[in-house]
């Protein structure tokens, strides 16, 4: 498992499930947080990503 | 507010042997509870992320004092339980540096730990009535 985006995703999927059974308790509203964490998690990934873009790795 | 209503307050000491088991096996806080989904889903999440950090060639930092951020590193690993003790009896999370996801591998362990811990304390909570 090599790709960085896979790991991303994974990382983004487990911490957002987690979080959302910890701070919500009604299952519909802990199904919408978890999907706005994982797509948080995902969006400020590519947004840095995107900023990070213009400097020499 | 109205969970709070629900909701009994007992002593603070109520939640000590949930929270315990709680850090030791997660998810086991909220088996006690009687949350078996939750706990169920807790397993899998903190037991899953802490292997893949492993497979990813992630490192079980020691609790060394001399460099802080190594001794917060190994603290938040040990958030993981037994887990993380079974790990390093094994002689698993050695930590290869020159592996491409050796950074992946370290980040996975250090958060399942910390999920650990929150899980621990919101299992707390729940036993002892603070939350429903």
């Amino acid at each position: 498992m090599t790709s960085h985006f896979l790991v991303l995703t994974v990382f983004a999927l487990l911490v957002s499930t987690a979080f959302a059974l910890l701070m919500r308790h009604d299952s519909k509203e802990q199904l919408r947080f978890g999907i706005l964490a994982f797509v948080c998690f995902l969006g400020s990934a590519f947004f840095i990503g995107w900023l990070m873009y213009p400097f020499p790795s | 507010m109205r969970a709070k209503e629900e909701t009994q307050a007992r002593p603070a000491t109520a939640g000590i042997p949930v929270a315990v088991s709680a850090w030791l096996v997660p998810g086991l806080g909220h088996l006690m509870l009687g949350r078996t989904r939750r706990a169920l889903t807790f397993f899998v999440i903190v037991a899953g992320m802490f292997a893949l950090g492993l497979y990813l060639h992630g490192e079980l930092f020691p609790l060394n004092t001399s460099e802080p951020l190594t001794f917060l590193a190994g603290l938040a690993e040990i958030g993981v339980g037994l887990p993380f003790f079974a790990a390093k009896l094994l002689g698993m999370g050695s930590g290869e540096v020159t592996a491409l996801t050796y950074e992946y591998g370290y980040t996975f362990c250090i958060v399942a730990g910390l999920l650990n811990m929150l899980i621990m304390l919101d299992a707390y909570d729940i036993a002892v009535g603070r939350k429903s």
